[in-house]
């Protein structure tokens, strides 16, 4: 039974898994690239190893330097986080032939999911329907590309096969605009997967997205910890996710959730994992992809179940059998989550660095904010721009919205720009309220622009106002020149020692 | 002190009396504005209602971020108003824009070419940075008079990358 963890990962996900070790009473190492020596993660483990530059090439995607501070510091297990190694089979590979114990599943289970043009084979032989696109394994060429994308239709996706987390895809609505998305998507995926290879994806008309959560242990049990709704998407980046999902009912959630394990199970999987589904306006559901490793909405899951996943991962890493069984799942009031980022929504979402001067957190009973940084943190731009996530739970989805609201308002962060605006605005919207968005949602039915309260712009005026006339008094000051040359203290002083 | 200040489309006359009273478009109104961090939060008591705001200075104009929403917001006290009215007789220049880097990154795509005539909204740059490809787009209409960046080069934040005239 492993003692010790090295969390091969950095930001709110290192944090969120040295606190559930801690919890366990395990030991954990952190390990930091130059940038992240006063990050939190490094604070909260028990030991910490240097590993390398800010670049992730050169320091959290480094293997030899992440097992070595595994070695050195008598690490006996790895939790990969998500992103970086989380996915790379090699990884996972590496660890088992070091005797170290990877928080995850098989090698093999990895690859036979990480190829996306691979996995969709996989699961259409269990029997599982798959989004329609392009057959066979993946590592076409551009030409063969051109070739059969006719067949798929347009609009079509270009999508990584070692691809993830949205990154890697382009939307193409005509066949003119695919040689480019294909430049571009490729180039992409290159810089984040190291690996160029493309799919074809038919695009589902008013599809949302909507995902199973999955437990297996390494005894052949294997559950569904129900479905997160994760529709609101900007670039195919997920912004806010939910759970439950309000088109899914009991008998969907039970469909849903015996086809994400009869694909599990078709690979051996064990740990946590995820089986992403589209699903289409007729309520019909297709896999998209499964995501063999912890995920960033991870906690709308532990919100509604009650069940710490993370702590989960570690007891079946440690050989024990799953604590539940599929009746023991319930699912319990109603959680959102929403990301923070540090971009800016009233730019082009563009991604903002400095340092964070003033940090205020909300709290409150439902409130639960998972971060990786804190007050005189560098958001620098080497890494992705996930600041943290607030999770809200209520008892239902109203109440969880209101919730969320209150919880936007109180979170001040100051020196860098966030996408909280983007968040409130979302909260507002009456489409979101009803629960009726589809994946098109951000990007063609939302803007920023609405809904302006009447009184705000009087507000601003005046505010903007009280600053410049501020700011014009004290120049003032600064030309006429100080009425004394000395300072308040050195003047109390001086009276003081008169008086005497 | 007067001040006209203009929200979009829409212009108040706002004098400041003292400290904790204004003036706006002939009402009277008690506030009382304090300052949270020193820098640029502050929270306004207008009338008794609470706001929290963060006020940037850009560019000579205020960024007004209250209750969710953000706010270009154009001060003008009288004098500089006068001044800027007896100056609307001549035709402003349009200006060249530097178009800059937001933050650090690569260079891995340049679309404008120097010359090439440009709509607002056109690509310009795409720069990879925070793991995603950003599109660094025209502000306005114009045309490029000059690209100082080739393909792969890295950028540090602010630096030039493009010029719009």
């Amino acid at each position: 039974m492993f003692t010790k963890v090295l969390i091969a990962n950095r930001g709110e996900i290192a944090v969120r898994v040295i606190r559930a070790c801690h919890e366990l009473g395990i030991k954990t190492v952190a390990v930091y690239s130059d940038v992240d020596r006063s990050a939190l993660h490094v604070r909260y483990a028990d030991e910490a190893y240097h590993i390398g530059p800010a670049p992730a090439r050169e320091s959290y995607l480094r293997i030899d330097r992440i097992v070595d501070a595994a070695k050195r510091s008598g690490a006996d297990a790895i939790h990969p986080g998500y992103g970086f190694l989380a996915e790379r089979p090699e990884f996972a590979m590496v660890c088992a032939e070091m005797g170290l114990v990877f928080i995850g599943p098989p090698a093999s289970a990895i690859g036979a999911m990480g190829d996306k043009a691979v996995a969709r084979m996989t699961v259409q032989k269990a029997g599982i329907p798959v989004v329609p696109g392009t057959e066979g394994e993946g590592g076409l060429r551009d030409e063969e590309i051109m070739a059969v994308a006719p067949t798929v239709g347009f609009p079509l996706l270009v999508k990584a096969t070692a691809g993830g987390g949205g990154k890697g895809m382009r939307l193409v609505e005509r066949f003119e605009d695919l040689p480019r998305a294909l430049t571009s998507a490729r180039r992409e995926a290159e810089a984040a997967f190291g690996d160029g290879a493309v799919y074809l994806e038919q695009v589902v008309e008013g599809a949302r997205h909507v995902e199973i959560q999955l437990l297996a242990d390494q005894h052949g049990n294997c559950i569904h910890l129900g479905e997160r709704e994760c529709s609101i998407q900007r670039r195919h980046q997920k912004l806010i996710e939910e759970s439950p999902s309000p088109i899914v009912d009991e008998d969907m959630r039970r469909r849903m959730g015996e086809v994400a394990v009869r694909a599990a199970q078709a690979i051996n999987y064990v740990n946590a994992g995820t089986i992403e589904f589209l699903v289409d306006k007729n309520k019909h559901f297709y896999f998209l992809e499964m995501n063999t490793r912890l995920q960033v909405e991870h906690p709308v899951t532990e919100a509604v179940t009650g069940i710490d996943i993370v702590k989960e991962q570690i007891r079946v890493a440690r050989g024990r059998k799953l604590r539940y069984t599929q009746e023991d799942i319930r699912l319990n009031g109603w959680a959102i989550e929403c990301r923070i980022n540090a971009e800016d929504p009233f730019n082009n979402f563009l991604p903002s660095t400095g340092r964070i001067n003033t940090l205020s957190r909300p709290a409150g009973p439902g409130v639960r904010v998972d971060s990786g940084v804190d007050e005189g943190s560098e958001i620098t731009p080497y890494y992705d721009s996930l600041l943290g996530k607030i999770i809200v739970w209520g008892e239902s989805r109203p109440e969880a919205i209101v919730r969320m609201r209150q919880a936007l308002r109180e979170y001040r962060v100051i020196g860098i720009k966030t996408n909280i605006p983007f968040h409130q605005a979302i909260l507002e919207s009456h489409r979101f309220h009803g629960g009726q968005f589809d994946t098109t949602f951000v990007e063609q039915r939302f803007s920023m622009d609405e809904n302006i309260p009447e009184e705000l712009p009087r507000v601003a005026a005046i505010a903007a106002t009280l600053v410049a006339h501020q700011r014009g008094q004290q120049a003032a000051q600064m030309v006429r020149g100080p009425s004394r040359d000395m300072s308040n203290w050195k003047l109390a002083g001086r009276s003081e020692q008169t008086r005497k | 002190m007067k001040y006209s200040t203009t929200v979009g489309d829409r212009t108040f006359v706002i004098e400041v009396n003292r400290e904790d009273e204004v003036t706006v478009e002939g009402e009277v109104v008690p506030l009382n504005m304090i300052s949270i961090d020193q820098a640029t939060a502050y929270s306004l008591l207008l009338n008794n209602d609470s706001h929290e705001i963060l006020v940037d200075e850009e560019g000579g104009d205020y960024q007004v971020l209250l209750s969710g929403h953000l706010f270009n917001v154009h001060v003008e006290d009288e004098r500089t108003r006068r001044l800027a009215q007896a100056a609307r007789g001549f035709t402003p220049a349009s200006g060249d824009i530097h178009i800059k880097a937001p933050m650090p990154g690569l260079i891995v795509a340049i679309p404008a070419t120097e010359g090439q005539l440009v709509k607002k909204g056109d690509v310009l740059v795409v720069l990879e940075s925070m793991k995603m490809e950003n599109e660094l787009k025209a502000p306005r209409d114009g045309s490029v008079s000059a690209v100082r960046v080739i393909s792969r080069q890295i950028v540090e934040q602010n630096q030039t990358l493009v010029v719009l005239s």
